[in-house]
């Protein structure tokens, strides 16, 4: 649907992957995709096997694109592995040095940015502060809980303090406290006048930390842009309605003769209405709530106003 | 230009990143399962050095050939170049060194060092010379420890030049050992069974042929270098002397640091060409 949209102008753009593939033998990861990523924050959002962690794999160099290109702040990160000192990656492999302490293997890693001993100590200090696990920071990985493992796997992306963070997954784990905790983080990093690209199969984690977003699925870029121009695509399509009455039998036969109208059900005592045109449908609806002529309406929802439902909507595109 | 690229420290060059490398995974390596089987191969001659030790202090002569008693020294030689040279140096150089990559894709690690600012090879190299490190590290103090064991104390002094020598000879066999098989475990899918055809299949074979095919080896130069007498009471060993060129001392030295620094640079190459695809 929006393959070839592009939202920013390529000199803008953070991440500008132009006619992108990656096939695994047979298999396709990745399929044609053309897109700009603007600066700030971006979810990449997408069912496990979308294709997020390819195309994450793809902006970080660690695969090479089996056609067309990527480049991340202007640069091909196969070949170019010094700009890794602007960037920071957070996999989604739950992989460590279980041996090492989580101070230890933050330390040794921002020692690869070419930081010196006593400074790479102090920086892994702050980012484990950072992600508030500066009471574990002594002990071995192999001990941390899943939650304290996907935080130091955070530290260590934003240890040597990149302009831009790429987050695969990084809330996989995490309580509800720290999740928040680290959307706030996220936010925060963004505020600084920096970039994240953060991807998660969850519609409400990404929800919280951005609108702008892009959707993914089978490989390919489903839909991009934010949410509420991800809801305008939606809206030439079929958009269900729930419509809890006192009388929706009454109200059934008033809005079966309107035009967009294109299903009509019921589920659990609610109306359930299915329309091509939700503008004129609310409309009509809110005159029939204002004349009484249909009983009492109690309560009106649309699933398709949850992103989750956007998703599901398009994913069965 | 960000502020923060101001002050943005420079990235490691490819010795500096090598060496950062080395220091992260010196101690995994150290401490990883592989370092137990590493025990016990090096362990061996050290226990069959305390079966000697124990024989001999009861007056009996450990080993005889064709009747007559055999030396403390010759016998450390035969361990020297039947154990060490042939078997557990060219053991560890396949059991680590196809393994310096292959580790960190099994475990999935090797993202954290290619998501850093640092050329692909230096991971190799760092990696490389923390192979080096942990295998001179054990294997080094187990030859002195069988040298102590079986050598005489009255022999010492005479021989103790030679045991330097075989020190050395040890760590340049495992570096290129080491740096050989880098290069198969950055090059081929099955790293580990080629490994092991190689140097115990064609080193072997080659070794035994006559004609140029043992210059391919690593062993015919290693072999040059090896101050003591070869043994000759295996059929094998009968027949590999009648066709035995041994090169000099300085042709020998001069090939082993040829494979040793082309088969690091191809290694290194490969690592920073190669696609690793870590399964999820």
């Amino acid at each position: 649907m929006a393959n070839d949209t592009v939202l920013v102008s390529p000199a803008a753009a953070i991440v500008q992957a132009d006619h992108l593939s990656k096939w695994y033998g047979q298999v396709s990861g990745l399929n044609d995709v053309t897109v700009a990523i603007p600066p700030g924050i971006t979810g990449l959002l997408g069912p496990n096997g979308a294709g997020k962690s390819t195309f994450m794999k793809l902006m970080t160099g660690q695969l090479k694109p089996s056609q067309g290109s990527i480049r991340v702040l202007g640069t091909s990160l196969w070949d170019t592995p010094e700009a890794f000192a602007r960037i920071g990656f957070c996999p989604e492999q739950d992989a460590f040095y279980d041996r090492m302490t989580g101070l230890e293997w933050v330390t040794a890693l921002v020692r690869l940015n070419g930081l010196g001993d006593a400074e790479s100590r102090a920086a892994a200090h702050r980012a484990i502060e950072m992600v508030d696990l500066a009471d574990a920071a002594g002990k071995k990985i192999g001990a941390y809980s899943k939650g304290m493992r996907q935080r130091i796997k955070l530290a260590q992306a934003l240890v040597h303090d990149p302009e831009m963070l790429i987050l695969d997954e990084p809330l996989t784990g995490m309580d509800p406290l720290q999740r928040r905790k680290t959307i706030r983080l996220v936010k925060d990093w963004a505020r600084r006048g920096r970039h994240v690209i953060v991807s998660s199969h969850i519609l409400h984690e990404i929800e919280a930390m951005t609108s702008n977003i892009l959707l993914i699925t089978n490989g390919r870029i489903l839909a991009e842009g934010n949410v509420h121009q991800i809801r305008d695509l939606i809206d030439t399509h079929p958009h269900t309605v729930h419509i809890r009455a006192s009388n929706p039998r009454a109200l059934a036969e008033h809005l079966m003769k309107d035009e967009g109208v294109t299903k009509l059900s019921f589920e659990d005592g609610a109306l359930v209405i299915e329309t091509r045109q939700p503008d004129a449908f609310y409309q009509r609806l809110t005159e029939l709530a204002a004349s009484g002529d249909a009983g009492a309406i109690a309560e009106v929802t649309s699933p398709d106003d949850n992103l989750q439902a956007v998703f599901k909507y398009l994913v069965r595109q | 230009m960000s502020t923060s690229d101001l002050t943005r420290p420079t990235a490691p060059s490819l010795l500096g990143a090598a060496r950062r490398v080395f220091e992260l995974s010196f101690g995994e390596m150290l401490w990883s399962r592989r370092t137990i089987f590493m025990a016990l191969v090096v362990g061996g001659p050290v226990l069959l050095a305390v079966i000697f030790r124990v024989v001999e202090s009861f007056g009996m002569p450990a080993m005889r050939v064709n009747g007559a008693p055999v030396a403390g020294a010759s016998i450390f030689g035969v361990m020297i170049w039947m154990l060490y040279l042939r078997f557990i140096v060219p053991v560890l150089g396949v059991f680590y060194g196809t393994a310096l990559m292959a580790d960190e894709v099994e475990d999935k690690t090797l993202t954290y060092l290619f998501t850093r600012p640092i050329p692909r090879g230096a991971v190799l190299l760092g990696k490389y010379l923390a192979y080096l490190a942990c295998t001179s590290l054990v294997v080094l103090p187990s030859v002195m420890l069988s040298y102590f064991l079986v050598v005489p104390f009255g022999q010492v002094a005479s021989t103790f030049t030679s045991l330097l020598l075989d020190l050395a000879i040890l760590g340049l066999g495992l570096a290129v050992y080491g740096a050989v098989f880098a290069y198969v475990g950055a090059r081929l899918k099955r790293p580990l069974v080629s490994g092991l055809i190689f140097a115990f299949g064609w080193e072997q074979l080659a070794l035994a042929l006559p004609g140029y095919l043992r210059q391919f080896t690593v062993a015919h130069y290693l072999q040059a270098l090896v101050p003591h007498a070869l043994p000759s009471d295996s059929a094998l060993s009968l027949i590999q002397g009648l066709f035995r060129q041994t090169p000099g001392a300085t042709v020998a030295v001069s090939w082993l640091a040829v494979f040793l620094i082309g088969f690091l640079w191809l290694a290194m190459r490969t690592v920073s060409r190669r696609e690793y695809v870590l399964e999820q």
